[in-house]
């Protein structure tokens, strides 16, 4: 498994522990928009707990930016490196 | 990452599991055990954890909120406090609440506190306004002292108008949130007229003003962000891309803050603090150590920090929290350091129930909780010895142990921590109430003193008065009705509405029955409703107060009882124990009143009767009235 796959996963399990109602794909093609909970508000602390979880940190520009889960991963393999 | 809760329980093993069976019940539509349900939400839980807890409390709010004491809280901020929804919920849940969050739309603050307009449209227990420095107006030119003053008026006008709107639109007391300092540019800038660290400094001062004569309430979010220190509290990037306030990762700590208001609020502080001894007052085993060989004062430095802590509790008494000691000691050898040490603080009279002996712990902190005429909830238990806080943890899930640790000088901080003793601005009020608690504890102390139960009866002085249902009663009456577990027969709910239905039924009647002796008014501390089926009563419900156990209550209410159905030509009365998990103690309540088994039932209930000519009147030891 690639760091990026392996980074994936865990994002993964945060959004399912987050949106618990969602059971669809999640690929880094996956955006906002693909899960119903996904809104602005939970986006924030969507945000949060996957820096509590991958003991990262999103600057201003990366938490408002992210183009889909693939580019949220960029950010991550950035700073974990 | 260590827990936002240090001063909770670690998490348990088999947390998720009970944590599953909660929910199922929740889905199913029914209400969670309180202790347990309480028990799960008060833990350290990680971030995971806790987005379960949140959404459990979410579907309990929708439910009837058995055991758990329901408050509506409005949200008012000049900034957006959705992060704080969902967090007060669960943080509710662990402090016995259930909370439900109405949060105004953004940016209300003036129109909320100015205008006409009710952004909430509801009656509240709460309104709780976070406000920054953006929210007060007024400009502030460096050392213009009298532009300063004059902006602390202005806000002082707002927050002041906040608590009247509340109080007028939603009838209920504001919660302002006092201001955390900002990032500060130097140490002069506190004494730089005009300066945001100053002006907040004012602010915060004009809020606790304002709080102590009674015109609001506060959380100190200011103290909270010291705490934890400013550069985690203040999360720039949230505060610019969400517009939150302070950090979403440390909302759950927030919420707890404020629960913890919400249910001093509601009554729910804890009211005694039960201490070991052994390592928890002193360091050393007082039996094996003796009084020249245990650790406190200046000897050492955990000496040191016994008679810091010892200090604290003191404080904490002064505040109106009874003290008590629960230890496995032989009394005497427990009492010497109180009586012959130097160095200790607190002395046998700080005490107000002394339980050294070798029963285990639950049973010693029943006796105190009885002998202070005070529920378990009301209790808050610190001993050194994680055994002993997993014992009493699981077999008296209501008492609050608090995690201390195991090294005294986090016991101070701990206990803070926890926000069990968190009270609202005291006044004479609570002076009135502390001294009622000394007068339990005074109670207490006669029964040791008096051998003869008998006597000691006699010498409290009971008034009991037994009255119908009627309005004023009725509020206090339906608490009871849905709050009783313990001393309930058969635990039958009744709301406000069916109550009221009562008063006008003539085929049944109820009493309310209140207790006082010379020492306290206990209030309202029974309720018996009794449906006339012809020559023979039913009683439906009978509930008493845990408070006033042993006294003969039940045996008064239950003469009056007979005297009543002589009088209306009766000719027999039946009663049924319906079980429960909590009403054990209740099982053989008709058969020692005299009643006998006519019954027993598939689901485990028992029905009794007694015929009225063979009732035989117990001897009871208060002045009885009954209204008519």
């Amino acid at each position: 498994m690639s760091d990026r796959e392996f980074y994936l996963s865990q994002v993964a399990d945060v959004i399912r522990g987050l949106f618990d109602e969602y059971d669809g794909p999640i690929t880094m093609e996956t955006t906002a928009r693909d899960v119903p909970q996904w809104d602005s508000l939970s986006h924030v602390r969507l945000m949060v707990l996957i820096e509590q979880e991958l003991g990262v940190r999103f600057s201003t520009t990366e938490v408002q930016g992210f183009k889909n889960l693939g580019s949220l991963i960029d950010a991550v393999v950035k700073h974990k490196n | 990452m260590s827990s936002l809760f240090p001063w909770r329980r670690p998490l348990e093993e088999d947390w998720g599991a009970r944590v599953s069976e909660i929910e199922a019940a929740v889905v199913d539509g029914h209400m969670p055990d309180y202790a347990t349900a309480r028990a799960v939400a008060n833990q350290q839980l990680g971030p995971r954890e806790q987005l379960r807890v949140e959404r459990l409390a979410k579907r309990m709010g929708k439910l009837e909120a058995i055991g758990f004491t329901r408050v509506e809280l409005g949200l008012l901020g000049s900034r957006t406090l959705s992060y704080l929804r969902d967090p007060l919920g669960a943080a509710g849940l662990a402090r016995g609440l259930v909370v439900s969050v109405h949060e105004a739309p953004y940016d209300r603050v003036a129109s909320f506190a100015f205008s006409a307009s009710n952004c909430f449209e509801r009656r509240l227990d709460a309104v709780l306004a976070v406000l920054d420095e953006v929210s007060f107006q007024g400009s502030r030119p460096l050392l213009n002292r009298a532009a300063e003053d004059e902006a602390v008026h202005e806000a002082e006008r707002l927050v002041s108008a906040i608590a009247t709107a509340a109080r007028s639109k939603t009838g209920c007391p504001a919660i302002i949130a006092t201001l955390p300092p900002p990032y500060q540019l130097a140490s002069a800038e506190t004494a730089t007229p005009g300066s945001s660290a100053r002006f907040r400094l004012r602010v915060n001062m004009m809020l606790a003003d304002g709080a102590a004569e009674g015109r609001w309430l506060i959380w100190d979010q200011a103290a909270l962000a010291a705490r934890v220190g400013l550069e985690r509290w203040f999360d720039p990037i949230a505060y610019h891309s969400a517009k939150v306030p302070f950090s979403v990762q440390l909302c759950p700590l927030a919420a707890d803050g404020v629960a913890s208001l919400l249910a001093a609020m509601s009554g729910k502080s804890a009211r005694a603090l039960v201490l070991d001894l052994d390592n928890t007052l002193w360091g050393g085993v007082i039996g094996d150590d003796g009084i020249a060989g245990i650790r406190i004062g200046q000897n050492s430095a955990e000496g040191e920090a016994f008679v810091a802590f010892q200090d604290f509790l003191l404080g904490l008494r002064a505040r109106g929290v009874v003290l008590a000691v629960c230890s496995k000691n032989t009394d005497a050898v427990a009492r010497e350091p109180f009586r012959r040490h130097p160095e200790m603080v607190l002395k046998e009279d700080h005490i107000a129930v002394f339980q050294a002996n070798w029963d285990d712990k639950a049973t010693n902190l029943r006796a105190i909780a009885e002998a202070l005429g005070l529920g378990l909830e009301s209790l808050a238990f610190v001993d050194d010895n994680p055994a002993e806080r997993e014992r009493v943890r699981r077999e008296l899930p209501l008492v609050s142990t608090i995690e201390v640790g195991e090294d005294p000088s986090f016991y101070i901080e701990r206990v803070a921590q926890s926000g069990l003793f968190e009270h609202l601005p005291l006044n004479s009020d609570d002076l009135a109430r502390a001294s009622s608690y000394g007068g339990r504890a005074a109670v207490a102390e006669i029964r040791a003193r008096v051998g003869n139960y008998e006597d000691y009866l006699k010498s409290l002085e009971m008034q009991m008065t037994i009255a119908p249902f009627d309005e004023v009663g009725r509020p206090r009456i339906v608490q009871l009705i849905n709050k009783s577990n313990q001393f309930n027969l058969t635990t039958r709910r009744y709301n406000d509405e069916d109550v009221r239905r009562m008063q006008e039924d003539q085929g049944l009647f109820g009493w309310q029955v209140r207790l006082d002796d010379r020492f306290a008014q206990h209030g309202m501390i029974g309720v018996v409703i009794v449906r006339k089926e012809g020559t023979e009563w039913e009683i439906d419900t009978w509930l008493q107060s845990c408070r006033v156990l042993e006294r003969g209550v039940e045996q008064s209410i239950m003469n009056s009882l007979f005297q009543e159905a002589y009088a209306a030509g009766v000719e027999s009365i039946r009663g049924r124990y319906i079980p429960t998990e909590r009403n054990g103690m209740v099982s053989e309540f008709y058969p020692r009143l005299g009643f006998d088994v006519v019954g027993k039932n598939g689901d485990g209930s028992m029905d009794f009767a007694c015929a009225v000519p063979r009732y035989a009147p117990h001897p009871v030891f208060m002045n009885i009235s009954l209204l008519r």
